[in-house]
């Protein structure tokens, strides 16, 4: 029995192991060097099982296949393809220590060494510890997921140290005031002044809840409360029981974890009477409408960047949701996520830019092109700060630029904010008619 | 086939000749070499593999942490409980008191497992899996509370510590640990106290009767195996300069857990050789991302099922009978 | 308002916890078996009768029927498989069935059931107003399901033969072998009732949220929370622990905020443990196992 056992058992781990090493192998690096001449590698070392990270890596190949297409970049004369070599850093999952993902960052600089490193840390947490090791190995980095303003402090406290990361996504205290600016137009259109706050138990949403209390007090709102949830919480009751007794008009969510989409179901199904405005990852995609069953009606959402939501007034926002469609589908395309897509695809194209400005790889000069970078991407503009960020605003002409939007029925998703690219205005939902 | 020097070896005249010294020795002094020689090649072997190197002593401190425990028929299930420990004092004492990692180290190594001691105390009277379910808990519990009041940085941790000073000097400290931890308590095993604390793994009612106070034995065995594995968490923090919640991390628990397992529990080197196969081949199965954990938990269940006694027992027999085969002639004179 | 709240809600939830730790409690009271794969077959049932509605399409009924069923079956082949070749060795026991556990968790996360779509649809869906407070319909059929389950479970362990012979088994192996009740196989039907439970908690629990691999984690420790500080075997002690551990989490969790509501249930595994082991409603043959 035991020797059958035994025999079973290594068999099925065997197969176990063929499996993982299809699997595993396909799609660790893509975007095959088209001609001869040495690929250019980019590293994207991040969360690939997060919807947010597989969706920027899937954004930074079709930006690295279309520049491929082209011929690739020029480097000293020479036309070079682009190469994506990506790894797993799992730091989205609950109990997975910082340190295991800063060793996948550091197993990925060390073997493939990459000229840069795109989409970057998922946690804010992991951002922070990285910088140490990309100061180390001095690796241009763009993060486009990870939020912390805590790393431009950073990068201005020991420039010459930090300056090899910059920013190209939002960070919390833009995000708080484009949720500010959110809450302003419903206060003064619908007379709201009371409002709950609830977030997720992770550095950039507790950041953006607390930024979001304090204008909210200065703005003559009443703030009912604020509970923080921990990351994979799913009972969201008791936050609700007391939004209702204390007569909440607007809830504010704050969360990037699946589970959160439970607040809305339960929201609904206690009939507390109030608007949901804020950030809740599972409801952004196009497809929520059906896995929600129209429940996510009247919620109002953001994506944190132009460009998996496209809009007119930006048409390469238009334009890369398109080329996505053709390349995985439109069902993918409809289910990109809210954060990261957009400016992991400008990322290639910056960094494609800046390399041919700098005319090398050398980390310090490329910093210096990526520093002094101009670009229309389908976040808007790109202009950088002297502390890495890129400068979000209203106007994507000028700016880089996120886009607020509402579920209506029957079953779309209205850009409301900002005006420029607005389609539509917030509307109370059926429920609080 | 199986006896000669084996028996030999286990008394006196084990010592008779220059090549069963050296029979005896070879191994041990062969382990010790190759681990003394790894940080030396560097260049050859590059940052990354160093970096392995580090993970899987202190995998392997936290493993010999939990065989100890076991031989005093103590089974953890939470090594995460002394790791984090030790990382949150390290961080703690150099954040709030800003001492140096030479100070930090070795205060947090002793005050954590004090700690870790004086937690454990009211539960050491338990037996079989309540002791496993209660430090099963405690990590979790530890992690939560931390979450909860925002003590101690709260879920960001702190960040910033200050560094060791070279990459080489770290691996020579941990595998210097790894090392008197090893033939330490097999030692230690190997003494009238040792005796006296397997004798509790076997029958802890007659060790009772014998007079013998086996709650502050057990203490005993608690704070010295708490030692490692705070030491661990000390260390660590200093490496990556970071300590958060994740120090209290599930992993922390599985992988010693597993090492022991694939090793052979109750012979020390097994837990040892268990974290030197399971650390690398978990970096070289990266590649495959959450799955690894599938295979981790395979491995545990195949070794715990099929091969209870473990890899080191099956080569320490298969080295044993290798050298006893021995020529007619000389078997008769 | 929220008096009223603390009350509805904290019946809800402490029958959810009774349910999930049903399975649990059952299969460690009759066969001594600690199953720590039991969050592992929660979540398994979850997702199996999610694949058969959604990739198969069948009708609801039959997928529920075809999860129990499913949960049953990998219960006895645990048994099967892995914890005969170690029986008796209590921490091979443990180890193993941990190891299945998570194995059965990180598989599904591997294979990217982490989304907001992997979600069971409540049996009716809507509310209804109690004292004030809003309450689902599917907490109320969760109430409904967690009496029902343990009056059956009372019923079964204390008037049916197999009930009789499955306890005869715990209590005193030699005797009950003796008596024709064979080891093995009363050890696989515990094990297989244990898979049932896990599975039916699963398809009453889950539609309230998402089926998330965390949450297996969290079934494993709430079950052991409420049988460590039920005491074994006896049904009563089971309700009245999860009772305990289910208030005690509602009024935390309102009166100091959501983040505190595990530690309620990780102290009560600590405390229980290090101050009265045999629990609340133990007896002295408890207490001699556990001390």
């Amino acid at each position: 029995m035991k020797r059958v056992l035994l025999g079973v058992s290594v068999v099925v781990l065997t197969v176990l192991l063929a499996v993982a090493a299809g699997c595993g192998g396909k799609d660790s690096s893509s975007g095959k060097p088209a001609g001869k001449a040495a690929p250019v590698v980019i590293g994207v070392p991040t969360a690939l099982g997060a919807i947010e990270g597989g969706d920027s890596l899937r954004a930074v190949q079709l930006a690295v296949e279309e520049i491929n297409a082209k011929g690739g970049v020029s480097v000293k004369g020479e036309k070079r393809p682009l190469e994506v070599v990506s790894i797993d850093t799992r730091e989205h999952e609950p109990g997975i220590p910082v340190t295991e993902a800063l060793a996948a960052v550091e197993k990925l600089i060390a073997e493939k060494k990459p000229s840069a490193i795109v989409v970057g840390a998922f946690r804010s947490e992991v951002l922070l510890s990285s910088m140490e090791l990309v100061a180390k190995h001095k690796v241009p980095y763009i993060t486009t997921i990870a939020m912390t303003p805590e790393s431009q402090k950073r990068i201005k406290e020991d420039y010459n140290k930090y300056k090899y990361v910059f920013r190209l996504c939002l960070n919390a205290p833009y995000l708080v005031n484009y949720l500010s600016k959110t809450m302003e137009f419903i206060g003064k259109e619908y007379k709201f002044n009371r409002a709950y706050i609830v977030v997720q138990d992770v550095l950039w949403a507790k950041g953006t809840g607390a930024g979001l209390e304090k204008w909210l007090k200065a703005n003559g709102w009443e703030v009912i409360g604020m509970d923080t949830y921990p990351t994979g919480a799913s009972d969201f009751s008791s936050s609700l029981t007391k939004a209702k007794a204390g007569k909440a008009q607007v809830i504010v969510p704050i969360f990037d974890m699946p589970q959160s989409g439970i607040l809305l179901k339960q929201a609904k199904s206690m009939k507390v009477p109030a608007l949901m405005a804020g950030f809740i990852s599972p409801a952004v995609p196009g497809t929520a409408w059906k896995t929600f069953e129209g429940e996510v009606e009247g919620l109002v959402n953001l994506f944190f960047e132009i460009g998996p939501m496209p809009v007119k007034a930006v048409p390469k926002s238009v334009q890369f949701y398109e080329g996505y469609s053709r390349k995985y589908g439109q069902e993918m395309a409809s289910k990109l996520s809210g954060h990261g897509p957009g400016p992991s695809y400008d990322a290639v194209y910056l960094l494609a830019g800046a390399i041919e400005k700098a005319g090398s790889l050398e980390p310090d000069a490329l910093v210096e092109a990526i520093k002094a970078t101009d670009m229309e991407g389908v976040i808007g503009r790109i202009k950088f700060t002297d502390d890495h960020q890129v400068v979000y605003g209203t106007n994507p002409k000028e700016t880089a630029t996120g886009v607020v939007f509402q579920w209506k029925s029957p079953g779309v998703r209205v850009p409301v904010f900002p005006e420029a690219v607005a389609e539509g205005k917030i509307e109370l939902p059926s429920y609080m008619r | 086939m199986d006896r000669g020097i084996k028996v030999r070896s286990e008394d006196i005249f084990a010592i008779s000749s220059m090549r069963e010294i050296m029979y005896l020795a070879l191994p041990r002094a062969a382990v010790i070499a190759v681990l003394l020689a790894f940080p030396l090649l560097k260049d050859l072997l590059g940052h990354y593999w160093q970096n392995v190197m580090l993970m899987t002593c202190t995998i392997a401190l936290l493993a010999l942490s939990w065989d100890l425990l076991a031989s005093v028929g103590l089974v953890s299930l939470g090594q995460a409980f002394f790791f984090g420990v030790g990382a949150y004092m390290a961080g703690f004492l150099s954040r709030s008191l800003e001492m140096t990692p030479l100070f930090t180290i070795p205060l947090a190594t002793v005050a954590g497992a004090v700690v870790c001691t004086l937690v454990l105390f009211p539960v050491l009277r338990l037996r079989g899996i309540y002791f496993g379910l209660i430090t099963f808990a405690i990590p979790l519990l530890m992690m939560r509370m931390i979450e909860a009041t925002k003590i101690l940085g709260g879920t960001e941790g702190m960040s910033g510590l200050p560094p060791l000073p070279d990459i080489t000097i770290e691996l020579y400290l941990v595998i210097t640990a790894v090392l008197v931890c090893v033939f330490g308590f097999k030692r230690l095993m190997d003494t009238d106290y040792g005796l006296v604390l397997q004798a509790i793994k076997d029958n802890d009612r007659s060790v009772l009767a014998s007079g013998i106070n086996i709650q502050w034995h057990k203490t005993q065995a608690v704070f010295i195996a708490a030692i490692p594995g705070t030491f661990a968490g000390a260390f660590l923090t200093h490496h990556y300069q970071f300590v958060g919640m994740p120090a209290f991390a599930l992993e922390y628990s599985i992988l010693p857990l597993t090492s022991v397992i694939i090793g052979g529990p109750g012979t020390f080197a097994g837990a040892m050789l268990g974290a030197f196969i399971l650390v690398p081949l978990s970096e070289l199965l990266r590649a495959f991302g959450t799955l690894r954990v599938v295979i981790y938990c395979a491995f545990l269940l195949i070794f715990a099922v099929g091969l209870p006694e473990g890899v080191f027992r099956f080569i320490r027999r298969k080295y044993h009978q290798f050298e006893r085969v021995v020529p007619m002639e000389e078997a008769k004179a | 308002m929220e008096f009223m709240s603390v009350i509805v809600f904290g019946l809800v939830n402490s029958t959810i916890l009774a349910l999930t730790a049903m399975g649990f409690s059952l299969t460690f009271g009759l066969s001594g078996v600690a199953n720590f794969a039991h969050g592992g077959l929660y979540l398994f049932s979850g997702y199996v009768s999610w694949m058969l509605l959604n990739y198969l399409g069948l009708p609801f009924a039959l997928a529920t029927l075809l999860a129990v069923v499913v949960a049953a079956l990998a219960g006895a082949l645990i048994y099967r498989l892995v914890i005969m070749p170690v029986r008796g060795i209590v921490l091979s026991e443990v180890i193993a069935t941990f190891a299945v556990g998570v194995a059965i968790l990180e598989l599904f996360r591997w294979l990217g059931f982490v989304t907001y779509e992997f979600n069971l649809k409540p049996f009716i869906k809507g509310s209804v107003e109690i004292a004030g407070v809003a309450v689902d319909y599917q907490r109320i059929i969760i109430i409904g399901i967690g009496m029902l389950m343990a009056a059956v479970l009372w019923y079964f362990t204390h008037k049916t033969r197999i009930g009789l012979a499955l306890r005869g088994m715990s209590q005193d192996e030699y005797t009950a072998l003796s008596v024709g009740i064979e080891s093995d196989w009363a050890a696989t039907l515990s094990l297989a009732l244990g898979g049932v439970l896990a599975a039916v908690a699963a398809l009453a629990i889950l539609p309230l949220g998402i089926i998330s691999i965390n949450i297996g984690y969290e079934v494993l420790l709430i079950a052991l929370a409420v049988t460590v500080l039920g005491g074994l075997e006896s049904t009563a002690g089971l309700v009245a622990g999860a009772f305990v551990l289910g208030y005690s989490m509602t009024l935390t969790s309102t009166l100091l905020g959501p983040q505190w509501m595990e530690v309620v249930y990780l102290v009560a595994i600590v405390l229980v443990l290090a101050v009265k082991p045999s629990g609340l409603l133990g007896r002295s043959k408890e207490l001699e196992e556990r001390v």
